[in-house]
């Protein structure tokens, strides 16, 4: 990836603030930065992963590119084609090209509906199978993900819960996407069944030629599928680095203390723990300046009154601190 | 040091009736702990890890459920022999536990200091006053700011993290001998884990209770437990310190376990996986519970159960492989944890 290549997705200062209800007719309009300023972009056939911990917008962020929340302003490029400005016909095919697997299969699957309808709607919604070729392509789909061509007739409650996040996976590739938003995909499955969906997924980002952006809090999981990592802290990017980078040199004090707090079964590798005083600030009323100076152990003054931007550090590796080199 | 059992659970057997047939959530499950000693007891969802823990306590939702079998021997009493009233003595007294999410364990209504000074006024008898008093004190022990106005707000004001603290300010404000957690830090981002596991641990050197550490992370039982039992399908498959069963797990099911964590430090192209799933507890089968998607399986193992054998001192392995009867492969995948 050393040439430069033009990027499959490009999000360019996506923001996504919500509105609260004003507590009285005249105060102050009460705003949560959910996304503030999110810039990246992710090439033809790469992983990139987006952790972070609860509330730090990684998931909006999924949700805002794929417009199923409508972002404040910002752009999202697919293929160079801003998704924010297109009309719902527009969108509706550009969808056809990038979709999305949820955390929980129980949610995100109809109860009422076959493996066969669901499937079989995905498709006729995007007509890009002709209906007689329909059938293969459902049992070309059902063994792509591990599931055999009878399971078609059944309904999600007869599934296992692997079993049902191989279902959200095959009703996601129905349609022949270029990429796939994994939004926690394995947070809710056990180790042993975890590992077997983050195998599915590295298989078949080869055999179709994939590329996700892939959302997840479990860094053990993003470091095994990732190619590239962005670390997410109250709504803004702090870091982003390819994963060898981010691991072996981390530069944020936020990533550190993230990563040191990761328990880790081998003793050899456990870190001097950085055990982060008090709990992410609201969102409601940020911290001025950097939005971790509250819990950063070398906050400043500059810190607390100027945002650091997300600057480069070397060609694969950004940091957001006024410190980043002082602090390796 | 001298050894001294705190709590010692013998052959219990907790099962659920319901209209599909007799569940056997947990299945002759033994374990001892000792004074001071943290036990991890780990295991994926429906290995009944959860079930057991909840009939140390006799909180086992009964109907459905019921403890039909065994013998729970706190201090030497039998806590499953007790009446109610002798049984309420020992809650949260003797014996507390904390569980995966505190929003859900406390009253919304009524200020968190309040509901920790309820239990300190039953147990100790303190009045109003010296009893909120202490139970502002312990909301200072597990590093609250502002101890003085925390006490006074109800559960929705405090953060998740925070609401965790409180529930182990509860559980350990009559200084227990054991302290139960289930899953207590699975609901929480990993910096919270951190806070609270280095609060647990701290506590537990002041104050010398004896930790059940029950969980699905096997990163977090690495850290803090001295032995663990893994759990597969109601029963302890394998039991043993922290220290062997990580550098060297004698049970399929807990290498297979194991292996199938994305490892931190090392590039993989793929993961191991373990194929199949876990039996239906209405319908264990006759043999090893395991055999199905155990890589070693042998005729012996699907026609007759294996017992817990004990290989060596402190580790003990639900597996024929490891008895004399076994006749087939004995090499187990090398481990590079």
């Amino acid at each position: 990836m050393t040439t430069k290549q033009q990027p499959l997705l490009e999000v360019n200062n996506l923001k996504q603030h919500f509105f609260l209800k004003k507590e009285k007719l005249f105060g102050p309009q009460q705003v949560v930065k959910a996304v503030d300023g999110v810039s990246f972009e992710i090439l033809p056939g790469e992983t990139l992963s987006i952790v972070g911990e609860s509330g730090c917008g990684k998931s909006t962020t999924g949700r805002s590119i794929l417009r199923l929340d409508e972002p404040t302003a910002g752009e999202v490029l697919l293929f160079g084609k801003n998704l924010v400005n297109m009309n719902k016909k527009e969108l509706r095919a550009a969808r056809k090209d990038i979709q999305i697997i949820f955390q929980d299969p129980y949610a995100s699957l109809n109860p009422r509906r076959t493996i066969r309808k669901m499937l079989m709607e995905a498709m006729s919604i995007q007509k890009i199978v002709p209906p007689e070729q329909q059938e293969a392509r459902m049992i070309e789909l059902m063994s792509l993900v591990g599931l055999r061509p009878e399971y078609l007739e059944r309904y999600p409650h007869e599934f296992s819960g692997g079993q049902r996040q191989r279902i959200g996976i095959a009703r996601a590739l129905a349609v022949n996407p270029k990429i796939i938003i994994c939004d926690e995909s394995v947070s809710a499955l056990d180790v042993s069944i975890q590992a077997q969906i983050l195998n599915l997924l590295k298989q078949l980002q080869k055999d179709l030629d994939l590329t996700f952006l892939f959302i997840s809090h479990d860094l053990s999981v993003v470091r095994h599928i990732s190619d590239r990592i962005m670390v997410m802290y109250l709504g803004k990017v702090v870091e982003i680095a390819d994963k060898h980078s981010l691991f072996s040199q981390p530069h944020h004090p936020y990533t550190k203390a993230l990563f040191s707090s990761i328990p880790v079964i081998d003793k050899h590798h456990r870190k001097e723990r950085i055990i982060l005083k008090g709990d992410l600030p609201s969102p409601l009323n940020p911290p001025t300046g950097c939005s971790f100076h509250t819990r950063c152990p070398f906050a400043t003054d500059k810190c607390k009154a100027e945002v650091p931007a997300l600057r480069e550090i070397s060609a694969t590796h950004k940091v957001a601190c006024h410190f980043a080199e002082n602090l390796v | 040091m001298k050894q001294e059992t705190v709590l010692e659970v013998k052959d219990l057997q907790t099962y659920f009736y319901s209209s599909e047939g007799v569940a056997k959530a947990v299945d002759g499950v033994s374990f001892t702990l000792q004074k001071g000693e943290t036990l991890g007891i780990v295991g994926e969802s429906g290995c009944g890890k959860s079930m057991t823990s909840l009939s140390l306590l006799r909180l086992v939702p009964s109907p459905p459920g019921k403890i039909i079998y065994g013998e729970i021997l706190l201090n030497n009493t039998d806590i499953l022999k007790l009446s109610d009233e002798e049984l309420r003595k020992i809650r949260g007294n003797k014996i507390s536990m904390i569980f995966q999410e505190p929003m859900t364990s406390l009253n919304p209504v009524l200020s968190v200091g309040e509901q920790i000074a309820e239990s300190i006024r039953l147990h100790q008898g303190l009045s109003r006053k010296e009893a909120w008093q202490k139970a502002v004190d312990m909301i200072r022990l597990v590093g609250i700011p502002a101890p003085e106005k925390r006490a006074k707000q109800e559960p929705y004001q405090l953060s998740g993290g925070m609401r965790q603290r409180i529930m182990i300010a509860m559980a350990l404000a009559c200084t227990p001998d054991v302290l139960i957690a289930d899953e207590p830090t699975t609901a929480l981002d990993v910096t919270i884990q951190a806070q609270i596991i280095d609060i647990i641990q701290n506590l537990q050197k002041q104050l010398g209770m004896s930790i059940i550490f029950i969980t699905h992370d096997l990163g977090v039982v690495a850290e803090i437990c001295d032995k663990i039992a893994v759990m597969y399908a109601g029963q302890v498959v394998e039991e043993g310190t922290t220290e062997s069963l990580f550098e060297k797990p004698l049970h399929p099911y807990t290498n297979g376990l194991i292996q199938s964590l994305p490892k931190l430090y090392e590039d993989q192209e793929e993961l191991s996986t373990i194929h199949g799933t876990v039996p239906s507890p209405y319908n264990y089968p006759i043999g090893c519970r395991y055999a199905e998607r155990c890589p070693f399986t042998t005729d012996l193992c699907r026609e007759k159960q294996p017992e817990l054998l004990t290989v060596e001192p402190e580790k003990k392995v639900r597996c024929w492989m490891y008895s004399n009867e076994w006749q087939g492969e004995t090499h187990m995948k090398e481990m590079t944890v």
